[in-house]
C-alpha cells in the first residue's frame, strides 16, 4: 500500500492550486484488527495519513469505520499485533487520548448545557477560564450558523443545528488530527453543501489534518485529497483513491468529467462491498 | 406550557381531595357522635391548635430544625459517599453489600442506640434523620452516577478528561434527576424519623408533644400536633419539589 504523493497542503496555506509536496506522515496504522467477542470488526487495516491531509473514508454500514475512529481517538485498544505511529513515534492507542479532536457519530450534547457551554466543553476541561472560552466561542457562532442561539438548550434545536454545535465543540478543541464521523449526516442538502465548502475553508486556514467518515460518495470526493474505501466486515482498506482535483473546489466541480470518472470508480468498489455486506447480513 | 397546566390541575385535584376528606371526617364525627379519644372533629382540632399556638410553634420549630439539619447533612454525605465510591470501584464492591445490609433494617431500629450514644437532645434526632436520608440519597446517587451514557464518557475521555472531571461535568449532572427524586421523598421521611425519635426520648419537639399528650389522654392535642407536622411536611415537600423543577429543567 503506497501513499500517493500529491496535492497535500503544507504548512504555509497560501495555496490556491494543488501543490505537489511530500507529506510527513502524521498517523501510520499497520495491521490494525479489532475483535468484539465473536464479531471481527477490523482485520489488518493499514493506512497512512499525511500531515495536513484531508482523507475521507467510505464503506458499507457496519464495516468498522466508527471502530477505527475509536481506536485512533484512543478509546479502544486494537487487538495485539497492531502498529500505531503518531508523529513518527510508536504508541499505544490510549496515548492518543487528548491528542486527537474527535466528533462521534451522535452529537452527544449535554442537555443541561446551553449551546455555548456545550461548544466550550473540551477547552473548559483543558483549563481555559469559562469567560474566556465563552468569548472565544461566541465569536465563532456565526461561522457555524448558530448566531443568536448561544443561550438555547439542545432540546430546543433541530438535528442539523445540534450537529453544528458538536462540530464547533470539535473545532474549538484544537488538535492536529481531527476525526469527524459523519458530521453532516443530519443536515439538509443545502446546508450540507454550504458546510462542506465552509469546512474546506476552515481546514485550509487552520492547518488541520482531517479524517472524515461519510456515506455520501460526492461528499467524499469533493472534500478529500484521498478517499479510503473500507471493505465489508471485517474492515480493511479495499481501495485508496487519490483525488487530484484542484483546490479551492467550487460547486461546478461535481459535474466535471474528472469528478464523474472518480465517482464511477468509487461507486463500483463500494457497491461490490455493500453487496457482500448485504449478503452476509441477510444470509443470501 | 403543558407541564404548567398539569401542575395547576394537580393542585386543584389536591384541594378537592382535601375538601372531600374534611367533609367526610366532620360528617362521620357528627353522624356517629364519635368521642374525642376515637376521633375529634376537625373544628375542635383547629381551635385547639390556636389555643396551643405557642407550645406547637416551639415544638414544630424544634422538629423542623432537626429534620432539616439531618436532611442537609444526610443528603450531602450520601452524595459525597456515592461520588467517592464511584471514583474507587474496588471500594464500591466492598462497601455496597454492607450499605444495603444496613439499609434493609428500618432506621428506627437504631434509635435506642443512637439515643444512648448522642443523648436525648437534638443531636440524636439529627443523626437519625441523617442516617435515614443519607442511605436513601446514597443508593439513588450511586445508581444515578452509573447511568451516564458510555459514549458521552468516551467523548470526555477523548478530550483528555480525568475521572474527576468526568464525574463533575457528566456523571453528577446525569445523576441529578435520580438524586433529586430521592431527596424529594426524603423530605417527609426526615420529618417522620425526627418525630418518631422524639417520641422515644426528647426534651421537646412534635414527637415529644404527641407522646406527652397521649400520656395525659389529650387526644385533641395529639391531633393538633399531627396536623402541625403534616402542614410542615407538606411545605417541606413542596419547597423541595419546586427547587427540583428549577434545577432539573432539561427533563
Ligand atoms: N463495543 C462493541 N461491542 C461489540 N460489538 C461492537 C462494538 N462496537 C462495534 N461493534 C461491532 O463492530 C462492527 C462495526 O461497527 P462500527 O460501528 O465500527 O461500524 P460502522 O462502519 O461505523 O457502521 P455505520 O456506517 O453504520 O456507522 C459492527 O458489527 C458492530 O456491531
Ligand atoms: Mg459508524
Amino acid at each position: 500500500m503506497s501513499l500517493p504523493l500529491k496535492n497535500v497542503p503544507t504548512a504555509d496555506h497560501q495555496n490556491t492550486s494543488p501543490q505537489v509536496a511530500p507529506a510527513s506522515t502524521l498517523l501510520d496504522l499497520g495491521g490494525v484488527s479489532k475483535t468484539f467477542g465473536n464479531v471481527q470488526a477490523l482485520s489488518g487495516l493499514n493506512a497512512r495519513i499525511g500531515t495536513g491531509e484531508f482523507v475521507t473514508v467510505v464503506g458499507p454500514s457496519g464495516c468498522g469505520k466508527s471502530t477505527l475512529f475509536n481506536i485512533v481517538a484512543g478509546l479502544e485498544e486494537p487487538d495485539d499485533g497492531a502498529g500505531i505511529q503518531f508523529r513518527g513515534q510508536s504508541c499505544k492507542a490510549r496515548d492518543l487520548l487528548g491528542n486527537v479532536s474527535f466528533m462521534p457519530q451522535q452529537d452527544l450534547l449535554l442537555p443541561w448545557r446551553t449551546v455555548i457551554d456545550n461548544a466550550i466543553l473540551a477547552i473548559e476541561m483543558e483549563g481555559m477560564p469559562k469567560a474566556e472560552a465563552r468569548a472565544l466561542a461566541l465569536k465563532m457562532l456565526p461561522e457555524f450558523g448558530l448566531a443568536g442561539f448561544e443561550k438555547q438548550y439542545p432540546n430546543q434545536l433541530s438535528g442539523g443545528m445540534r450537529q453544528r454545535v458538536a462540530l464547533m465543540r470539535t473545532f474549538l478543541f484544537k488538535r492536529d488530527l481531527m476525526l469527524l464521523d459523519e458530521p453532516f449526516g443530519a443536515l439538509d442538502a443545502l446546508t450540507r453543501t454550504m458546510m462542506q465548502r465552509w469546512l474546506l475553508d476552515v481546514w485550509q486556514k487552520h492547518n488541520r489534518t482531517i479524517l472524515f467518515i461519510t456515506h455520501d460518495v460526492d461528499e467524499a470526493i469533493f472534500l478529500g485529497d484521498r478517499v479510503l474505501v473500507v471493505t465489508a466486515r471485517p474492515g480493511k482498506i479495499k481501495l485508496e483513491l487519490p483525488v487530484n482535483l484542484p483546490r479551492p473546489r467550487g460547486a461546478e466541480l461535481v459535474t466535471s468529467p474528472e469528478f464523474i470518472s472518480l465517482k464511477r470508480t468509487l461507486l463500483e468498489a463500494i457497491e461490490e462491498e455493500s453487496m457482500k455486506s448485504f449478503q452476509a447480513t441477510t444470509g443470501h | 406550557m403543558k407541564s404548567r397546566s398539569w401542575q395547576s390541575a394537580d393542585v386543584y385535584w389536591g384541594v378537592a381531595g382535601a375538601v372531600l376528606l374534611v367533609v367526610l371526617w366532620e360528617g362521620a364525627v357528627r353522624a356517629f357522635d364519635l368521642p374525642a379519644y376515637i376521633l375529634p372533629g376537625i373544628l375542635e382540632i383547629l381551635v385547639s391548635m390556636v389555643d396551643l399556638q405557642s407550645t406547637l410553634m416551639d415544638a414544630t420549630w424544634m422538629t423542623v430544625m432537626e429534620a432539616v439539619s439531618g436532611y442537609v447533612i444526610g443528603s450531602a454525605c450520601g452524595i459525597l459517599l456515592a461520588v467517592i465510591l464511584t471514583l474507587i470501584p474496588t471500594l464500591k464492591r466492598w462497601c455496597l453489600p454492607a450499605a444495603i445490609a444496613i439499609n434493609s433494617v428500618p432506621v428506627v431500629a437504631y434509635a435506642p442506640l443512637v439515643l444512648l450514644w448522642f443523648g436525648m437532645g437534638a443531636e440524636s434526632k439529627i443523626v437519625m434523620v441523617s442516617l435515614a436520608v443519607g442511605f436513601t440519597v446514597f443508593l439513588s446517587a450511586l445508581t444515578g452516577l452509573d447511568q451516564a451514557n458510555r459514549k458521552s464518557i468516551d467523548l470526555l475521555r477523548s478530550f483528555g478528561a480525568n475521572p474527576l472531571m468526568i464525574i463533575w461535568r457528566l456523571k453528577l449532572p446525569a445523576a441529578l434527576p435520580l438524586i433529586a427524586s430521592a431527596m424529594r421523598v426524603s423530605t417527609t421521611r426526615s420529618m417522620i424519623v425526627a418525630i418518631v425519635t422524639e417520641m422515644l426520648g426528647a426534651y421537646g419537639g412534635l414527637g415529644w408533644v404527641i407522646y406527652q399528650a397521649t400520656l395525659q389522654i389529650d387526644f385533641v392535642q395529639v391531633w393538633a400536633a399531627i396536623f402541625a407536622a403534616s402542614l410542615v411536611s407538606l411545605i417541606f415537600f413542596g419547597a423541595v419539589s419546586m427547587i427540583e423543577r428549577k434545577v432539573i429543567f432539561w427533563r
